[in-house]
């Protein structure tokens, strides 16, 4: 499910800016853009990160993390959460609660971890683990963008939660031109999932 | 140990510990109904509330606890009365313990035990089995709520393919249970009928004594030979939904209880739904069901053959819903010892809006319109053919 793609960028400090764009043109927003320098570049130091249960909606619903960081996952609900997470990057469980009872949960490998609650089948979110050096987010424009960049080889992810690509597939058109900034432009081939139609009415069950 | 016991057991083990949720709900409904005398009080009429019981009626009143056993056990707990006069008023309609683990690996289990209803229904989403839609359930769901409960076990396994990347998540379900040996009586004795009253566990639909269905109990152990349902489903992302059930209550149908005056149905029938919802707020459900029901007194062998299909279509704006449906329906009765018996045939169309004015308040209108020719009605001296008419003004407040 990443699209993964490897260049050469020029000699000394550069900038790359990279576009995602849907296969129809328009620009994707949201996309995690995940930028791994060349050897020797050390992932981004951990951190610890919080992951809110509000309305029964996970906030936020999807976070970049680096390698080795912590997150808490309090409910401020007044109805219990269960949390869950099979994903091979991190599988765990926080057995039903409410507020903060659990310490914080630490994710040491590299990969997508996708969170459920056992209660509440429509709750999801994800969290992007991540050892790259250099991530973030697409803007409105579908556009992400690194400076300070040291010379040597790249790898860039791309990834969202909609995206259906199944194998590299990244049209690219990138100048490798040494202190210069550099364009690296994704264009996805398959149609995104459509969007989560949201949070059903408090009163709905299932049956 | 006897359902009742179990269930009060379940009751207990649900009050027991204080942080539960609770949930209450008073529905009060302004009708006017120009329906034939209704099956509840010996007639034929297929609607709940007809001319002689409509302007300001009681439509339900709900209680419901839910409650958490350590990690992954919940006891559910739901209770109505919809009509004042019935006996045992205020009477469980669904009361089961549900284990919830993990999933793992992608897959889940579940496991219910109690009184519940299977999952056939794709109208009825909301606490309560209630239908957000419209105020009436469609004909194969009025059914459902009417003769058919689970109460039993019921193990279902999902794929949960949308946690791991994909665009479906599949699941298949098999339930076991006892106490469904009526079911059929209903759909044989009057045929389909359009309305949201469900039958409470220690209930009784009809008059005792009266009409073409007299009081039944509906939910009796005859046989001592269990029904089983099997079924599968198949959701795409949060858009679509599949399902298909097979349900055969395996009753003996030579088996008859004097305590009940009544033989234990052989009941069975295929089911297959499907919901489609869009961004815009749309939701398509279409369902359609047919089965037989067979009884074998000592006078011979009778079998009723039944069959709906429905069409609903609706739109959300906000808080705001419009819903329509269109029902299709037909009986037919067939006997060893007699020349073929009654049968029925008919349509029904179903409007309405609704107002979710807060968590608490809501508001419902409905129009509802059942045309049928059914031959049994000449048996009462009325016309084959009735037109029923309906509108309903639901105010409800829950909290």
């Amino acid at each position: 499910m990443l699209a993964v793609v490897c260049w050469t960028a020029g000699a000394g400090a550069a900038a790359l800016l990279v576009n995602v764009a849907k296969p129809d043109g328009t620009p994707l927003r949201g996309a995690v853009v995940m930028l791994h320098g060349p050897a020797g570049f050390a992932s981004k130091a951990p951190a610890t990160y919080v992951v809110d249960q509000v309305d029964q909606v996970f906030k936020p619903d999807l976070m970049v993390i680096p390698v080795g960081s912590t997150v808490t996952f309090p409910n401020s609900d007044k109805v219990s959460h269960q949390v869950y997470s099979f994903s091979p990057a991190r599988r765990f469980q926080l057995p039903l609660y409410r507020g903060t009872p659990y310490a914080p949960t630490k994710f040491e490998n590299a990969g997508i971890v996708t969170l459920g609650c056992n209660i509440h089948d429509d709750m999801i979110a994800y969290l992007i683990v991540t050892d790259a050096a250099w991530f973030g987010r697409t803007g409105p424009d579908g556009s992400w963008s690194a400076s300070e960049l040291p010379a040597g080889q790249f790898r860039v992810e791309v990834w969202h939660p909609r995206l259906r690509e199944k194998t590299p597939n990244i049209e690219q058109s990138l100048i490798l031109d040494a202190s210069q900034s550099d364009k690296l432009n994704v264009k996805l081939t398959r149609t995104l999932r459509p969007e989560p139609l949201g949070r059903k009415p408090r009163s709905w069950s299932d049956y | 140990m006897s359902v009742k016991a179990l269930l009060l057991l379940a009751l207990v083990s649900a009050t027991a510990r204080a942080e539960g949720q609770f949930d209450l709900s008073v529905d009060m409904r302004l009708i006017a109904s120009d329906g034939p005398t209704s099956y509840l009080y010996g007639g034929l009429g297929k609607l709940r509330f007809d001319e002689e019981h409509d302007g300001l009626q009681v439509g339900r009143l709900r209680a419901a606890w839910s409650q958490s056993l350590g990690e992954t056990l919940n006891v559910h707990v739901d209770a109505s009365l919809w009509h004042p006069g019935d006996d045992n008023a205020f009477d469980l309609t669904e009361a089961y313990l549900e284990y919830r683990p993990y999933p793992a690996g992608g897959w889940r289990s579940r496991v219910k035990i109690g009184a519940f209803y299977a999952p056939i229904s794709l109208e009825h989403r909301a606490a309560g089995w209630t239908n957000p839609y419209l105020i009436s359930s469609s004909a194969i769901n009025t059914w459902v709520g009417e003769e058919l409960r689970t109460i039993g076990a019921e193990y279902s396994l999902e794929w949960l393919g949308t946690r791991s990347g994909h665009d479906f998540d599949a699941g298949v379900v098999a339930g076991i249970y006892g106490y469904n040996d009526p079911a059929g009586i209903l759909v044989a004795s009057r045929g389909w009928a359009l309305h949201d009253r469900q039958t409470t566990l220690f209930g009784e639909v009809g008059e005792a004594g009266n009409g073409p269905v007299p009081g039944r109990v509906l939910f009796k152990e005859i046989d001592s030979r269990p029904g089983y349902y099997v079924g599968a489903q198949l959701r795409y992302l949060d858009r679509a939904e599949l399902r298909f059930m097979h349900y055969d209550n395996r009753a003996d149908p030579e088996e008859f209880d004097p305590g009940i005056n009544d033989f234990a149905w052989l009941t069975y029938f295929d089911s297959i739904g499907l919901r489609v919802e869009t961004a815009g707020g749309w939701t398509f459900i279409s369902q359609w069901l047919r089965g037989e029901t067979i009884v074998e007194p000592e006078s011979g062998y009778e079998k009723w053959e039944y069959s709906s299909t429905f069409a609903l279509l609706s739109k959300a704006i906000g808080p705001h819903r419009i819903s329509v449906r269109a029902d299709w329906f037909d009986t037919d009765h067939f006997e060893t010892s007699y020349p073929p018996g009654d049968k029925e045939s008919g349509n029904a169309w179903t409007a309405g809006y609704s107002y979710e004015r807060s968590d608490h308040w809501s508001f419902a209108v409905e129009a509802l319109q059942i045309k049928s020719d059914v031959s049994m009605r000449a048996m009462l001296g009325e016309p084959t053919h009735a037109t029923e008419q309906q509108l309903q003004f639901q105010v409800r407040y829950s909290r």
